[in-house]
C-alpha cells in the first residue's frame, strides 16, 4: 500500500508530525514502512501561464510559446511536446534552474529561434511518469499563481510512503484506512468526509433503475447515475496515482481508481446507455450463485461478479454519455473460498476484496462524486440505489485482567477504551473490569480477545512493554530428539577433525539421474507434482548424487583436496524419511606440503577407511552387497559395525568418475540410525600379562582375509583374545598362493601363561587354518 | 700452580676440561701431589702450608666451575644451533575440515535454548495439510497461505513450509507444560537470488497454564537470545501478523554492519528483520485439544542468521559445497 502525506491529510490532521515521526509510528503500529520518499522540485521551476502558442516557423514538431512566468514580460520558450497546445498552466524551468541529472537551464537557440527556459514533463522534474508530454497544471494542487515556485505546492512536492501490509489488514488498503489506524496511534480524530456541492438533476434515480435481487446476498451494493459532459483530466489525481504506482487507462478510470485508493471502497463504472431497456429503464439482476458469488447482470449478460471482475462490454469510457457507478462490498472469507475452489479469474481489485475492502460504501461514493464534480460538468440523478445486507453484529467480551495477562504488563481500562474507539470499535456494557467490544465491519480480522490484545499492544507500542523472564518449574527436557541431535553434533565434529568439510545440499534430486544410476526412486503416485526445476524434480533417495555435483564444482574451481560430508534426510520409494551420513573424498589425500614435496599422493582405499574409522569408530569390511552404478566392482565393501551392516564404501566407478570429471574418488554412505551409540556393558580385564604371536601362512591368493579371520574366530581357541592381519605378501615365487601374517594376542584371566599354553593356542589356530583355509605354515 | 690455572683457562671444550680436571683434581692429580707433601712439612709450618694449599684448591675449583659453566653454556648453545630449523617453512593449512556455517549457526542457536531448558523436538519433512496449515489457523483459501508457496505430492501430502508443524505434533503427543525448540529443514517453491527451495528454521514453543505466559515473557527471552547471537545490538519489536499467533510481532536488530546508520544490507533503514514471534492463537490450542493454557511461539531462518553473522553475501552459495567458502570456517 502506497500513500502520500498530503493525501493522508485529507482525512487526518498531521500538523506538527514530522516525516520521521510518521515513519516510526507506522513501524510501531505494525504497518511496516518499506520506503519513504520525499519528492522535491528543483528551484526556479515555476508556474507559467501560456499567453500564446504558435508553430515554430522552421520545425513542425516545435511550438513557439510566450509564457508568463511572473516577470515583466512573457518569455519566449520553445516546447517540443505535442500536448502543449492544450495547456494553459505549465511548469517552467526558468534560466538557472538545475534539473535532475545536473541539467542546467540556459538560454538556447532552437532552429534559429531563442528560447528562455523549458516547459517540463513530470520525469524531467524527478517525478514519476504521468503520460506523454508536459505536465498541464490546474487548480487541483491549489490556487495557481504565475511565477510561484512549483516546489512550494505541498501536493506536488509530496512525501510518498510505501507500507508493507500483513495479509490480515485489508482495512488499511486505502488512504482513509491508514488514516484511521494513525488516528488511534496519534490520538487525533479522523476528519469527517462529506459530499460537497454537486449539480443534481431533478430526476430521481428510482425512475431510472430497478434491481431484482436474491434475498440475503452476502454483499452490499450502491448505484448512482451521472450524466457526463466532457470529463477533464485533472492534475492532482493523475499525479497521485503516478506517485502510488496505480495505472489508469482514461479519465473515467482515473476517477474511479483514485477514489478507490483514497477510500478502500470498490468502485466500478458502467456505460448506462448500453443497459437501458426499451421502456427507458435499467433493470439489473443481483443473483447469488455459488456460496459467496454474487453476479450482477442485465438481460442475462453479466456486468460484474462482485469483488471479482467486471465485463469489458459494459465498462464506461471517457466518451460514455451516461455513467452508472457502482460501489460494492462482499464478505472476503466467502469470496476467497469461492474464487479459490472454482479457480475463477480475477482483476486487480481482487487483492483488496479478498483481504476485505471498505464496507462503508457511502464514503467511496461521496469521494467519487466529489472527484467527478471536480473533473467535469456532471449532472447527478437525485439519490442512490442501495442494497444493504443485514449482517450479524460481531462482538467479543474482554476484561482488563485478560488483556493484561496476554500482554504481561498491566493496562488501564481508559487507555483500552480510547484506543478501541479511535480504531472504530464500540464499547458496550462496561462494568467493573469487564466490557464488551463491538467489532466494526471493516475489521473482519478481529474475532477474539487475543485480537483485541494485539490492537492494544500495537497502539500502546511494544517498546513500552516491560520484558519479564518466565518463571518455570524444573523439568528434564532431555528428549530422544535432543539425544539424537547431540550424537549428530559429535559425529559432525569428529568428521571435521578427520578432515571433512560439512556440506548442506537440497533434499531433492533429478529423478532421471537416480534411475540411470540404479538408485531407488519415490513411487510415481507419491511423487512431487510441482517441482521447481527439472534437476530437483524428486526427493533424493541417496545423498550421493548431490555430493558428486559438489565434488565436480570444486574440481572446476581447481580445488586439489576435496573431502566432504553431509548428514541429511533421504526418502525411500514409499517416501519414508531416514537420515544418512555420507562421506566423499576426491583427489589428494593431503594439502601440498613441505613433507610431501608438494606432490601428495591421491586418496587410497586404506586412507579413506582410516578416515571413516576416525568418525564412525570400529568398522569391518565385507564384499559389497550394494549394486548401484557408483560401486567399483573390485574396490567396494559393505560396512559392518558390531556385526551389523551400516552402509557401503566404494572407490567411485571410473565411468561415473569420468562423467563428473573427477579424479581418484572414494565415497561412503551410512545409515545414521545404524551407527547411533549403543549402551555398553564393560567386561572384566585380565591383570595377567598377555603375549603377541605372529603366524604367517600361505593361502590361495583369492581367499579374502575375512575367511581367515572368521575361521579363527569360529574355532573359539582358548586364551585367544584378539587376532588381526598385519601383513599380506604376494610374489611370483608363491605363484597362486599368498602369505598372510596374523597377529594373535593370547592372555589368561587366571594366571601367567606358560610356553605350553601359548604354543597350544598357536597350534590350535594353525590347525584351524590348515583344515578350514587350506593354509600351510610358511 | 700458575700452570694449573692456565690449563683450566686453556680448556676449549667440556671434554678437554674434563681431562684438566683429572690432571688437577684427580686422585693422582697435581693437587693431590701437593697435599701429599703436607706430611713432610715440619710441624709448626704445617698449618700455614695446609691453609695455603686449601686456598689454592678453592681458587682452582672456583676457576674450574666458572670455566665449566662457560663451556657447558657454549656446548648447549652449539647443540641448540645445530638443531635450528626455519620454522616459517611450516605455516601450513590444517588438515581439518569445517562445520557448515548454517549448521554451526544452528548449533549456536540450539545451545542457547538448551541452556534455557528447552527440549529439542523434530518432525517429518513430508507433512499433511492439517499439521502444516489447518491446525495452525491457516484454513484453506486463507490469503496468508499465499505467503508460503508450497511443494505438493500426488497424494496431497506436501513438504513442510515451516517447522511449525512440529509444534502441533508435540502438543498432540504431550501434555503441557511444553518448552521446545524444533530445528529443521523446510521447503518453499521459490528459487532466485534471495530464495532457495530448501532452507532451515528453528521454531520455539512454550505452553503453560492459562494466564501464565505473556507477550512480555516473549520480549524478554528473544531480546536475551539476540544478544547471545549478535552481541550488544538494539532489539526492536514491530507488530505484525502470523495466523498462528496473536498478538504477533516481527523482531529487528539494529544493523550490525552500519550500526544503525543505514547501509545497503539493511536497505538504509538501520534495522535487520530476524525473527517472527507471538502469543499462541487460541485457535491453535483448539486444534490440538488444549484448554486453559497460554503460550508463546517464535521462529527464525537459520540461513539469514548465518549470512548476517558471517557476512556471507550469497544465499545460494550455502548449498553448493564450495570449499572456497567452507574453508573460511576452520
Amino acid at each position: 500500500m502506497i500513500i502520500t502525506r498530503t493525501w493522508l491529510e485529507e482525512f487526518i490532521d498531521l500538523e506538527g508530525i514530522s516525516n520521521t515521526q510518521l515513519y516510526e509510528t507506522f513501524n510501531a503500529i505494525g504497518l511496516e514502512v518499506d520506503s519513504l520518499t520525499e519528492y522535491t522540485i528543483p528551484e526556479k521551476v515555476v508556474v507559467g501561464r501560456i499567453v500564446a502558442c504558435n508553430r515554430h516557423p522552421d520545425a513542425d514538431k516545435l511550438s513557439l510559446c510566450l509564457i508568463d512566468i511572473g516577470m515583466d514580460e512573457p518569455q519566449q520558450i520553445i516546447c517540443g511536446a505535442a500536448n502543449v497546445v492544450e495547456a494553459e498552466y505549465v511548469a517552467v524551468a526558468t534560466i538557472g534552474a538545475v534539473l535532475p541529472g545536473d541539467f542546467e537551464i540556459k538560454p538556447a537557440k532552437l532552429r534559429g529561434i531563442e528560447s528562455f527556459g523549458m516547459v517540463c514533463s513530470s520525469k524531467e522534474l524527478g517525478l514519476p511518469e504521468m503520460g506523454d508530454g508536459i505536465m498541464i497544471l490546474d487548480e487541483s494542487i491549489g490556487a495557481l499563481e504565475v511565477g510561484r515556485e512549483l516546489g512550494s505546492y505541498p501536493k506536488v512536492a509530496d512525501t510518498v510512503i510505501e507500507l508493507e501490509l500483513t495479509a490480515n489488514r485489508g482495512d488499511c488498503l486505502s488512504i482513509h484506512g491508514v488514516a484511521r489506524d494513525l488516528s488511534a496511534a496519534l490520538d487525533r480524530p479522523i476528519k469527517p468526509y462529506k459530499l460537497g456541492k454537486i449539480t443534481k438533476s431533478n430526476v430521481g434515480i428510482a425512475r431510472k433503475i430497478a434491481i431484482q435481487s436474491d434475498r440475503n446476498i452476502p454483499s452490499d451494493l450502491q448505484y448512482f447515475l451521472v450524466e457526463n459532459r466532457e470529463p477533464r483530466s485533472r492534475f492532482l489525481p493523475t499525479l497521485r496515482l503516478a506517485l502510488v504506482g496505480v495505472n489508469s487507462v482514461d479519465t473515467i478510470d482515473t476517477m474511479v481508481r483514485y477514489s478507490t485508493h483514497a477510500t478502500g471502497v470498490i468502485l466500478r463504472a458502467y456505460d448506462a446507455k448500453k443497459l437501458y431497456n426499451s421502456d427507458g429503464k435499467i433493470t439489473l439482476n443481483a443473483q447469488h450463485g455459488k456460496q459467496g458469488l454474487v453476479v450482477i447482470s442485465h438481460d442475462d449478460q453479466a456486468l460484474s461478479a462482485v469483488g471479482i471482475e467486471q465485463s469489458d462490454t459494459f465498462r464506461a469510457h471517457d466518451d460514455t454519455k451516461e455513467i452508472l457507478f457502482e460501489a460494492s462490498y462482499i464478505d472476503p472469507t466467502l469470496l476467497v473460498e469461492t474464487v479459490s475452489s472454482n479457480k475463477l479469474e480475477t482483476d486487480t481489485l481482487y487483492y483488496n476484496t479478498s483481504r476485505g475492502s471498505e464496507p462503508k460504501l457511502s464514503l467511496g461514493s461521496h469521494y467519487l462524486q466529489n472527484t467527478c464534480n471536480a473533473m467535469g460538468e456532471c449532472l447527478f440523478y437525485e439519490g442512490d440505489f442501495s442494497i444493504h445486507t443485514k449482517r450479524e453484529e460481531r462482538a467479543v467480551g474482554a476484561s482488563v485482567e485478560t488483556l493484561s495477562a496476554i500482554i504481561g504488563n498491566p493496562v488501564r481500562k481508559t487507555t483500552v477504551h480510547t484506543i478501541l474507539k479511535r480504531l472504530g470499535f464500540d464499547i458496550r456494557g462496561s462494568s467493573g473490569d469487564t466490557f464488551g467490544v463491538r467489532i466494526p465491519p471493516h475489521r473482519h480480522d478481529i474475532v477474539n480477545v487475543q485480537d483485541i490484545a494485539e490492537e492494544i499492544l500495537r497502539i500502546t507500542g511494544i517498546d513500552n512493554i516491560e520484558a519479564k523472564p518466565l518463571e518455570l518449574l524444573e523439568q528434564n527436557r532431555m528428549t530422544d530428539a535432543s539425544r539424537r541431535y547431540r550424537f549428530k553434533r559429535d559425529l559432525r565434529e569428529r568428521a571435521v577433525a578427520a578432515g571433512f568439510y560439512e556440506v548442506v545440499t537440497y533434499a531433492f534430486a533429478d529423478r532421471s539421474k537416480l534411475e540411470a544410476y540404479g538408485f531407488p526412486t519415490v513411487e510415481t503416485s507419491l511423487e512431487l507434482v510441482n517441482p521447481i526445476v527439472e534437476e530437483l524434480n524428486t526427493l533424493r533417495t541417496t545423498l550421493m548424487t548431490n555430493l558428486l555435483d559438489a565434488l565436480k564444482r570444486n574440481v572446476s574451481y581447481g580445488i586439489k583436496r576435496i573431502p566432504l560430508f553431509e548428514v541429511g534426510a533421504v526418502f525411500d520409494a514409499q517416501r519414508q524419511q531416514t537420515e544418512r551420513v555420507a562421506f566423499v573424498w576426491s583427489r589428494q589425500r593431503e594439502h601440498d606440503r613441505l613433507d610431501n614435496q608438494g606432490k601428495p599422493a591421491a586418496i587410497t582405499f586404506a586412507d579413506f577407511v582410516e578416515r571413516l574409522g576416525r568418525v564412525v569408530g570400529d568398522l569391518e569390511l565385507i564384499p559389497c552387497e550394494e549394486t548401484h552404478a557408483l560401486i567399483h566392482p573390485y574396490q567396494s565393501a559393505t560396512l559392518l559395525r558390531k556385526g551389523r551392516a551400516v552402509g557401503y564404501l566404494t572407490k567411485l566407478h571410473p565411468t561415473v568418475a569420468k562423467e563428473y570429471d573427477l579424479g581418484e574418488t572414494f565415497v561412503a554412505e551410512l545409515d545414521l540410525e545404524a551407527i547411533l551409540p549403543e549402551h555398553i556393558l564393560a567386561h572384566p580385564v585380565s591383570n595377567y600379562q598377555g603375549v603377541y604371536k605372529d603366524i604367517s601362512v600361505l593361502v590361495d591368493v583369492t581367499l579374502p582375509y575375512r575367511a581367515i579371520h572368521a575361521a579363527i574366530a569360529a574355532a573359539k581357541v582358548p586364551l585367544l583374545k584378539r587376532h588381526y592381519v598385519v601383513d599380506v605378501y604376494e610374489d611370483e615365487s608363491l605363484s597362486d598362493r599368498k602369505s598372510v601374517t596374523v597377529r594373535l594376542f593370547v592372555q589368561s584371566e587366571e594366571g601367567t601363561l606358560s610356553d605350553t599354553d601359548i604354543d597350544a593356542s598357536v597350534d590350535a589356530v594353525l590347525k584351524t587354518l590348515e583344515t578350514q583355509c587350506q593354509a600351510t605354515l610358511r | 700452580m700458575e700452570n694449573l690455572s692456565a690449563k683450566i683457562e686453556a680448556a676449549d671444550s667440556l671434554e678437554s676440561l674434563e681431562q684438566v680436571r683429572v690432571e688437577v683434581f684427580g686422585k693422582k692429580g697435581a693437587l693431590a701431589a701437593e697435599f701429599a707433601k703436607l706430611k713432610d712439612v715440619p710441624g709448626p709450618e704445617k698449618k700455614a702450608f695446609a691453609a695455603g694449599l686449601n686456598t689454592q684448591k678453592a681458587d682452582l675449583q672456583a676457576l674450574f666451575d666458572r670455566r665449566h659453566a662457560e663451556l657447558a653454556e657454549a656446548a648447549l648453545e652449539a647443540q641448540l644451533k645445530a638443531e635450528a630449523i626455519d620454522v616459517t617453512l611450516y605455516a601450513q593449512a590444517s588438515e581439518q575440515g569445517a562445520l557448515h556455517p548454517v549448521m554451526e549457526t544452528m548449533d549456536k542457536i540450539i545451545d542457547y535454548f538448551v541452556a534455557m531448558n528447552f527440549a529439542v523436538e523434530t518432525g517429518p519433512m513430508v507433512e499433511d495439510d492439517f499439521h502444516n496449515f489447518e491446525a495452525l489457523n491457516l484454513p484453506k483459501f486463507h490469503p496468508a497461505r499465499d505467503m508460503q508457496d508450497t511443494f505438493y505430492f500426488g497424494d496431497g501430502s506436501l513438504l513442510r513450509t515451516h517447522t511449525s508443524p512440529v509444534q502441533i505434533r508435540t502438543m498432540l503427543s504431550q501434555e503441557p507444560p511444553i518448552r521446545i525448540i524444533a530445528p529443521g529443514t523446510v521447503f518453499r517453491r521459490d528459487y532466485d537470488l534471495t530464495h532457495t527451495p530448501m532452507f532451515h528454521q528453528v521454531e520455539g514453543l512454550v505452553v503453560e497454564e492459562d494466564g501464565k505466559v505473556s507477550f512480555a515473557n516473549l520480549k524478554y527471552i528473544l531480546t536475551d537470545f539476540l544478544h547471545h547471537m549478535f552481541g550488544e545490538v538494539d532489539v526492536r519489536f514491530r507488530p505484525s501478523f502470523f495466523p498462528f499467533t496473536e498478538p504477533s510481532a516481527e523482531v529487528d536488530i539494529s544493523c550490525i554492519f552500519c550500526e544503525g546508520e543505514g547501509c545497503r544490507v539493511c536497505s538504509h533503514t538501520g534495522w535487520l528483520e530476524v525473527l517472527g514471534s507471538g502469543v499462541v492463537d487460541p485457535n491453535v490450542f483448539k486444534a490440538v485439544g488444549y484448554e486453559g493454557v497460554s503460550g508463546y511461539a517464535f521462529g527464525l531462518g537459520v540461513e539469514r542468521f548465518a549470512m548476517l553473522m558471517h557476512k556471507i553475501p550469497d544465499l545460494r552459495s550455502l548449498f553448493e559445497g564450495d570449499i572456497r567458502l567452507l574453508e573460511q570456517f576452520k
